[in-house]
């Protein structure tokens, strides 16, 4: 039962079609499948190991880039913004926008 | 009852009220637009002007921003049409490579390293790249592509949500996050391998 499920699925996805394959780990991922999408694929990487494969990349790289690109914004910044918020209040209608950064 | 609770009048709240409620919900988000401001700007001080920038256009605007609805998202559009609108066209950088056109030698690059595949020591090595490889990786890839990716990976925004933040519809969305994650991971991957081949212990930064 569940292999005649993973051929469908190949034949029917096209698997070796890497960009299909991506695709559906993508969406997969990215939470973006209906219920019913979400068990196929699940249930497809459990049997598919290339897709697996893919799947565990995808995630890794995912991790990696969350874990690289988590900055922390200088002390200084919130006070400056608000700051510059009083600032714009004082002179409601005042054009704040301007501010030269060249 | 709640300062800022979702049923809250805006239209009648005094000015005083109003930059309470924008420092209570608006900017806790200052570490992850500056964040997002450094992938877009490439560089610390010109990532803290963007996004003061920013803030700044919020307040003025935070009366029309419904209570209730998605305020990160709101933010975060603000933000990139701050940066687009602005900031981009003061840059005396030379702009990127034209996105149809994009380095068809990255997209073939790119595949290759999928239909080879690779081997779990290399996983291991992606997995440990430092830091400062994988901002140079993102910062390679164009930026359309780049922000797609930096918004759904790392701050986990839904694809309406990203096609709202861009301006651009879900389709677009979908084929941006497609070609530069291929992109992205092409890259890493030459990172990964570059790093795998060398040392045999890697340090995660």
């Amino acid at each position: 039962m569940s292999d005649e499920t993973t051929d469908e699925t190949c034949r029917e996805g096209d698997c070796r079609e890497t960009d299909e394959r991506m695709e559906r780990i993508y969406e997969y991922l990215d939470g973006q499948l209906s219920r019913q999408d979400l068990e196929d694929v699940r249930t497809h990487l459990h049997d598919c190991p290339d897709c697996a494969t893919e799947y565990d990349l995808e995630c890794i790289i995912r991790s990696v880039v969350r874990r690289s690109c988590t900055e922390r914004a200088p002390d200084t910044l919130k006070v400056t913004i608000m700051e510059r918020i009083s600032q714009l209040r004082g002179e409601a209608g005042h054009d704040v926008v301007g501010r030269e950064s060249a | 009852m709640d300062d800022h609770e979702e049923n809250a009048d805006v239209s009648e709240e005094t000015e005083a009220q109003r930059r309470r409620r924008f420092e209570a919900e608006a900017m806790q988000y200052v570490d992850q637009l500056y964040s997002a401001a450094m992938r877009m700007t490439r560089n610390p001080q010109d990532a803290e002007d963007l996004v003061q920038e920013a803030y700044t256009k919020a307040y003025s605007a935070f009366h029309q921003y419904k209570p209730g609805t998605n305020l990160k998202a709101w933010l975060y559009r603000i933000l990139t049409n701050t940066y687009i609108n602005i900031y981009r066209k003061k840059q005396r950088q030379p702009q990127q490579a034209n996105t149809e056109t994009v380095e068809d030698w990255q997209m073939a690059q790119a595949a290759e390293h999928t239909s080879s595949g690779l081997r779990s020591a290399e996983a291991e090595a992606l997995d440990h790249l430092p830091d400062s490889d994988v901002k140079d990786a993102l910062q390679q890839i164009p930026e359309e592509f780049r922000l797609a990716v930096y918004f759904s990976d790392v701050e986990g925004f839904a694809y309406k949500e990203i096609a709202e933040i861009m301006n651009i519809p879900i389709g677009t969305v979908m084929s941006r996050l497609h070609r530069g994650r291929k992109l992205l991971r092409g890259l890493l991957t030459d990172y990964a391998r570059e790093r795998g081949f060398k040392n045999k212990k890697l340090e995660a930064r």
